[in-house]
């Protein structure tokens, strides 16, 4: 901030305060359409993280409060979405630190390698139904939903971004300052943790159903 | 470990083939390998049921990921929440 010249005091000027207001207003128009066109895309990822509820409502919130504050030195080098994923994945990260969740881990490739026969061939049970038909089913989709809260949280950042939210390796990278090749990685093992915990769920069978129905 | 009990698995199989595919197979599934990677591992699950129902299992998972739903957030929440934050950073 500039100091005021010497000798004027310490109010600002006239001119000055009106620059402040115009500028303020100029950032309150901006964070309106951002609002607008980005509320439904925080909120989508925010549940995706925390789940439906409170938490999910509490990400949203201090998502945009932080973007209002940092507008003003947003230069645009990094995409609007992007970004806002950025400070939506620190809002989440934070909330989990106040809920004193179980502290991040790491995966290894190991731990998903089959050990038996019947681990090998487990299935997860969609046969003949879409993906959307197959999550009307009320047990899968509470199943998906727990596995990928279960997720340590920094692979299940990547899975949302990345499978959920449609983003590319490069943009996930950018979002978590990693590189494509380390998203790429923690991508595969949170995707093999999320059908491992579909199956230990009993939503998945040795061998495939013949009929085209999900059980449950 | 792993690597001992898919050699048991499949004996006389190509002792790190199974491997080499779990290792890849997300891969796999984003197409982000090179055409002769892509087509050894369709050789390889031809041959290998195991590694073929893994292969699907895990398609399946990421498409469940890819079309699960959300609750939309309503228009009245959207105004209350718009307004929270506007109070917050004092412009309300």
């Amino acid at each position: 901030m500039r100091k005021p010249p010497k000798g004027r005091g310490s109010a600002s000027p006239p001119s000055s305060r009106v620059t402040t207001e115009k500028n303020g207003a100029k950032t309150a128009a901006r964070f309106d359409r951002l609002y607008r066109e980005q509320v439904d895309r925080i909120h989508r990822f925010a549940q995706r993280m925390c789940g439906p509820g409170e938490d999910a409502m509490d990400v949203v919130q201090e998502t945009f409060l932080n973007a209002y504050r940092g507008l003003k030195d947003f230069r645009g080098e990094a995409q609007m979405s992007t970004w806002l994923y950025s400070i939506a994945a620190r809002a989440c990260m934070h909330m989990r630190r106040k809920r004193k969740g179980a502290p991040d881990r790491e995966l290894s490739l190991d731990e998903f390698i089959p050990t038996s026969e019947g681990e090998f061939r487990l299935q997860v049970k969609t046969d003949g139904l879409t993906p959307e038909e197959a999550l009307a089913n009320k047990q899968l989709k509470r199943g998906l939903e727990d596995a990928i809260q279960a997720l340590p949280r920094k692979y299940q950042l990547v899975l949302v971004l990345r499978d959920m939210e449609g983003l590319t390796a490069k943009q996930v990278g950018d979002v978590m300052m990693l590189s494509e090749r380390a998203v790429k990685t923690r991508l595969h093992r949170a995707r093999l943790f999320v059908r491992r915990e579909l199956s230990a769920r009993g939503l998945a069978s040795p061998s495939r159903a013949p009929s085209g129905k999900i059980e449950g | 470990m792993g690597r001992r009990v898919v050699e048991q698995l499949h004996p006389g199989h190509g002792k790190a083939g199974c491997l080499k595919i779990l290792r890849q197979l997300s891969a796999f599934l984003d197409a982000e390998l090179p055409t002769d990677i892509c087509k050894e591992i369709r050789k390889h699950m031809g041959a290998c049921p195991n590694c073929e129902v893994f292969v699907t299992s895990l398609r399946r998972t990421v498409n469940l990921c890819r079309h699960s739903g959300y609750h939309q957030l309503s228009p009245t929440a959207k105004v209350r929440l718009r307004a929270q934050i506007l109070k917050a950073v004092g412009r309300a």
